[in-house]
């Protein structure tokens, strides 16, 4: 039987990955996009643009490694023993059980990431070159040029950008809790589509997960409905 | 005073720049790296950094001990199975969206665009009852149909967005001629969407080729099992085969890396415009 507390946790747990995971992808997918397109915009010079380039193909990288990967990559960094993680800070903590949060969260800001990066690095692209020169000969510094000229330009594609990852975070996290955490130790983890699939496959529960599916995708439409009509009203 | 704060923050974000960029690339070099240890170098703490001896023990293992052979060719053909079918269905269903405008078509549109974000586990759950109803449980047939249909939303997406900007003349052209509409989509509008149809190409097959879920929730058996199954297996509940987990998520990731370097801007094109 699932109870009513198990629901409970578990939408809890998912909201929470939800929140810092997208927090992360987007407060470092922002300062990469405008580093890079600040970068883009004052060296002109065929190393600076190919250094660029580089950047950006080594961004592209955690895209095309599959969820399943990326769980099974950060697992092995984080084991306690032999993990690279543990040796390097010089601490010995069992990431996945102590801090099994913490893990997946990591694993998955780590893969999407890049995802926020480029889509701001896009629209920090599309601001017209002449107001970055107004704000310059003005004396502004570099946090003034962010401040005044990028950040209101970008907000409305910043607002869209974690709408949309934080839907995709909270309906679609499974691959990387399946395979760091298995959604434990106890339920820390059990995130809401790992409970559904759990309900029906592990403890062949078909009717709840039924009933537990029906609720997701209510979550689903009314978060959908929301990002539309509000989408269509700009 | 002001060019050392300006020449600072310069500095501070060249550093995070490059931790960063560390940490992106970090795992999967780790990754590559503890594929081509011995075992017991695996299993040492400390780690070691660059592997002391060179070993494909892992990567021969993948194909002798955990039916890598089958699973490639299971992969490959659920992957272009999906493929095929997302980008048949979905041009015409994008085609008809743009061209053909009826009675409640904004609303389905609307639909459409809302499947993209409901949960696939609770897709899953009616699926895999229909699929055991029709005795496709194990079978690449009922990965690939679930696999499409959580895809399909963005394949119409992404080809609506492209005819919508198409011009209509020379459909209009090919209409006077006496050309049927289903002639006039595949000989002609088709082979001018071919810019959009890569962009949908390349993302069905990245979406199939790295699913995870369908795959473990309909298949059992190697017969049917795709490679990111199979490397779920490598983990029972009383070992973990690190070695061979190793090498197989390089070589799990190899095809989508390439695909993605030499399509780098079809990629993110396909990324910016799915939203």
């Amino acid at each position: 039987m699932v109870g009513s507390d198990i629901v409970s946790h578990s939408l809890y747990v998912t909201v929470l990955f939800t929140v810092v995971s997208v927090a992360i992808e987007f407060i470092v997918g922002l300062f990469i996009a405008n580093a890079l397109a600040k970068q883009m915009r004052e060296k002109l010079s065929k190393v600076g643009k190919g250094l660029n380039r580089v950047l950006r193909s080594i961004f592209i990288l955690p895209f095309a490694v599959p969820a399943v990967v990326a769980a099974v990559a950060w697992k092995m960094l984080l084991q306690p023993e032999f993990g690279p993680v543990n040796a390097l800070l010089g601490v010995d903590m069992a990431w996945t059980t102590q801090q099994p949060l913490l893990s997946i969260i990591v694993a998955d800001a780590w893969k999407m990431m890049p995802f926020i990066l480029f889509i701001l690095f896009a629209a920090i692209m599309s601001i017209p070159a002449e107001r970055f020169e107004a704000i310059k000969i003005d004396g502004a510094s570099g946090w003034q040029e962010f401040r005044y000229v990028t950040f209101p330009a970008i907000l409305s594609v910043i607002a869209v950008v974690i709408a949309f990852r934080a839907v995709d975070a909270f309906t679609k996290i499974f691959d990387i809790v399946y395979m760091m955490t298995g959604g434990g130790p106890g339920m820390q983890t059990q995130v809401f589509p790992l409970l559904i699939w759990k309900t029906a496959f592990s403890h062949f529960h078909f009717g709840e997960a039924a009933v537990l599916a029906v609720a997701a995708i209510a979550i689903s439409l009314i978060f959908g409905l929301v990002l539309i009509l509000r989408g269509r009203t700009k | 005073m002001k060019f050392s704060i300006t020449s600072i923050t310069k500095w501070v974000s060249i550093v995070v720049l490059i931790l960063v960029v560390i940490v992106t690339l970090f795992p999967v070099v780790w990754m590559a790296l503890s594929s081509v240890k011995s075992k017991e170098e695996i299993f040492r703490a400390p780690p070691t950094w660059a592997p002391e001896t060179f070993t494909s023990r892992h990567y021969e293992d993948l194909f002798t001990r955990f039916h890598f052979v089958r699973l490639t060719v299971n992969s490959i053909i659920i992957a272009v199975g999906v493929t095929v079918i997302s980008v048949v269905i979905g041009s015409m269903a994008a085609y008809g969206f743009s061209r053909y405008s009826f009675r409640g078509s904004g609303m389905l549109l609307i639909f459409i665009l809302l499947a993209r974000m409901i949960t696939p586990a609770a897709l899953v759950i009616p699926l895999y009852t229909l699929m055991r109803t029709l005795g496709l449980l194990d079978t690449m047939i009922s990965i690939i149909i679930g696999i499409t249909i959580m895809n399909l939303p963005f394949v119409i997406w992404i080809m609506k967005a492209f005819f919508d900007s198409a011009p209509k003349d020379v459909e209009e052209a090919a209409e006077v001629d006496g050309m049927s509409p289903f002639r006039t989509f595949w000989k002609i509008v088709i082979p001018m969407a071919m810019p959009a149809i890569a962009t949908v190409v390349l993302f069905s097959f990245v979406t199939a080729w790295v699913d995870f879920l369908f795959g473990i929730s309909f298949s059992t058996t190697p017969q049917s099992m795709p490679l990111t199954v199979g490397i779920s297996n490598m983990q029972t509940g009383y070992e973990i085969y690190w070695g061979p987990m190793m090498a197989a998520g390089v070589y799990l990731t190899l095809p989508t890396l390439v695909l993605a370097f030499l399509l780098q801007k079809y990629f993110i094109k396909g990324l910016t415009m799915g939203y």
